[in-house]
């Protein structure tokens, strides 16, 4: 079993000691993820010793956020941030994207669907409730991107799959699931996407199939 | 491991077989379940291929489902990035039956197979050992007093749990799979996956 990817890390990242020792307790009993530590602030976040595995750090903190948070896009920029949402409002979705964080949750959520988004987050995925996914990304994208038009032939049928679930806010694993095919063989077929569509990211390809029509 | 070798290793779609008592759904698991959570969770295989129907799937009817698979496996497939393929045929897993004298023997094999695993400490107890062969030979014995139409239904079973696991393995070159199915079938369905040259089947402790 040498070849085992190593488990996604979280950091709990919470301004009160007790909510910090229950997540930390809860995650720690979850397959598939370790967590790395915990924090209050910025300072303890920065004395942790950098993670080597895909690491995602989950706020639990009050809406708006501290200041000091916008910071953390720079200084741990490869880290996803999953942010506790009381319940899903787009105005505050955008906001906090703008504020750096790639995805939130509710605090409503089951334990599968969180551990689930903490995984996408660590991966580089953007995480957001399916029925708000497109509309927030168009928002906060709004006027960034250039309406190019791409040849969807270029696409092959796969492909064609995968972005159609792309553009209906699926995570990988759930677009994975839906096709029976791996994590790592959906993350294949994106990179291909994004190639053939000249984007960037996946939030450019999401806009780009919901110009084109895909999410239906 | 040379520089070549570590790298064929990592795009090598690698395949390994995994036995459970799922037969015995009706009778209480004799592990603990979190055991075979810990060792499946451990491994962290791409995809997870199950004996379970493609209707089945879809309904999501796990219910009726041995508790290795519903208690324990899909569990954590939902919370991981572990993806579920199904893999059985729309036949259940077939139980090898007969009437008569062959029937009472083969339910006295079955009683000497679950009184074997009464001891089981855990997966790997099962999957390797005396047990396991001694287990393999009753089922075989089972078989065999079941008569010609129960070992063609069994032999169409493992062809088509392989097959199926053979196209998750083309559809994803480079991956990770664990085919998790009853106990009694591993023997047969290693030598399948075998024979697929770009496809390395393995023991499941090496996946």
């Amino acid at each position: 079993m040498s070849s085992a990817p190593s488990p996604p890390q979280v950091i709990v990242l919470a301004a009160a000691s007790l909510p910090r020792l229950a997540w930390e307790a809860l995650l720690t009993a979850q397959p598939g993820l370790s967590v790395w530590g915990t924090a209050a602030n910025a300072d303890d976040l920065t004395a942790l010793p950098p993670t080597r595995a895909a690491t995602t750090i989950l706020f639990d903190f009050p809406y708006p956020l501290p200041p000091w948070t916008a910071a953390l896009s720079e200084t741990l920029p490869d880290y996803g941030r999953l942010y506790l949402v009381d319940d899903y409002d787009l105005a505050q979705i955008v906001s906090l994207l703008q504020a750096g964080m790639t995805g939130v949750i509710s605090r409503n959520a089951t334990v599968p669907e969180l551990t689930r988004g903490l995984l996408a987050a660590a991966r580089g995925e953007v995480v957001l409730p399916p029925s708000l996914a497109a509309q927030a990304l168009l928002a906060l994208a709004k006027g960034n991107i250039a309406s190019q038009q791409h040849p969807i032939e270029s696409l092959t049928d796969r492909e064609q799959d995968v972005l159609t679930l792309l553009a209906q806010g699926m995570s990988n694993k759930d677009i994975a699931q839906s096709l029976f095919l791996s994590v790592r063989t959906i993350e294949a077929h994106l990179r291909n996407i994004y190639g053939k569509l000249d984007v960037n990211n996946r939030t450019e390809a999401v806009l780009w199939a919901v110009h084109h029509g895909f999410e239906a | 491991m040379t520089t070549d070798n570590a790298q064929k290793a990592n795009t090598q779609t690698r395949i390994a077989v995994l036995g459970t008592l799922a037969e015995f759904h009706e009778a209480p698991i004799p592990y603990d379940l979190a055991s075979l959570v810990a060792l499946v969770a451990e491994m962290n295989p791409d995809l997870l291929c199950l004996d379970i129907s493609m209707e089945q799937w879809q309904q999501q009817t796990f219910y009726s489902l041995p508790p290795e698979y519903r208690d324990a496996l899909l569990p954590l497939a939902h919370q991981t990035d572990i993806v579920v393929v199904p893999i059985g045929g729309k036949q259940a897993m077939p139980t090898a039956t007969a009437t008569g004298w062959r029937g009472a023997v083969i339910a006295g094999l079955r009683e000497v197979i679950n009184w074997l695993q009464t001891g089981v400490s855990g997966p790997d107890a099962l999957n390797q050992g005396w047990r396991h062969d001694v287990g393999n030979l009753l089922y075989g014995l089972t078989r065999r007093l079941a008569g010609k139409g129960s070992r063609h239904t069994y032999h169409a079973h493992i062809e088509q749990v392989s097959q199926a696991a053979l196209q998750a393995a083309a559809n994803n070159p480079g991956s990770r799979i664990l085919v998790v199915t009853n106990i009694q079938y591993c023997h047969h369905i290693r030598p399948l996956l075998r024979q697929q040259p770009d496809v390395v089947e393995t023991d499941y402790t090496n996946l």
